[in-house]
């Protein structure tokens, strides 16, 4: 039986670096590059750069 | 003497069966009778222990064995002893009156780890929050230096992505 093919668009994780651990999730299509954008931080309430980070999903699936 | 030695029964017949039991196992050596030698006088239990109320090394094996009696049981005789006036019959302990009001007098009405050296250890989270904020408020004063880089780098060509 064949694998079940990989999805198109995936769930990314995107990190605030103001290091408070707040982040937005989104979705992508897998071959598009990594996201990054300026978003609010409501910890510092601030806009700050939120990185795509590495896809650990511990929490929530 | 018989007379006094009879009173003296009298007087162990009031007490409480437990404390009886316990007086029975574990005299003190200012009761028993006058003429006995108190090393040769012991009965099995205090051989075994001679004092039930304090834990013990065994000479052997080196471990260290519980008190034949909890501190709550401890508690307890203490209590019935002092009611019936006999406290001082009992072995030492950490319960008794006199022990309790030394640490009294000794401590006072302290509250733990608010002494020198002593500290409380708190939640983790507790623990990690100074070193938390310092990061939080290094990564903000970098900010702008990193906005003005990751913008004219552009998002396309950023290779720096977080672990």
């Amino acid at each position: 039986m064949a694998k079940k093919a990989k999805s198109r668009v995936i769930i990314v994780r995107l990190l605030s670096m103001a290091m408070t651990g707040y982040f937005y999730t989104f979705t992508r299509p897998r071959v598009a590059r990594p996201m990054s954008l300026l978003k609010y931080d409501p910890i510092v309430r601030r806009r700050v750069l939120f990185l795509e980070s590495k896809k650990k999903f511990t929490g929530g699936r | 003497m018989a007379s006094i030695s009879q009173k003296h029964i009298q007087l162990a017949l009031s007490l409480p069966p437990r404390l009886r039991t316990f007086f029975a196992r574990y005299p003190a050596a200012t009761i028993l009778p006058e003429g006995t030698a108190p090393e040769s006088a012991k009965t099995p239990y205090q051989e075994e222990a001679p004092n039930p109320f304090l834990s013990t090394k065994h000479p052997v094996t080196g471990r260290w064995h519980d008190p034949k009696y909890s501190l709550r049981r401890q508690a307890e005789l203490v209590k019935l002893a002092r009611t019936h006036g006999v406290e001082e019959l009992l072995p030492f302990t950490t319960k008794g009156t006199e022990e309790r009001i030394r640490k009294r007098v000794e401590l006072g009405l302290r509250v733990k780890g608010t002494g020198v050296g002593e500290k409380v250890k708190g939640h983790k989270h507790e623990r990690h929050l100074v070193a938390k904020m310092e990061k939080r408020r290094k990564a903000m004063l970098d900010m702008p230096d990193l906005i003005r880089e990751w913008k004219k780098v552009g998002k396309r060509n950023w290779t720096r992505w977080p672990k």
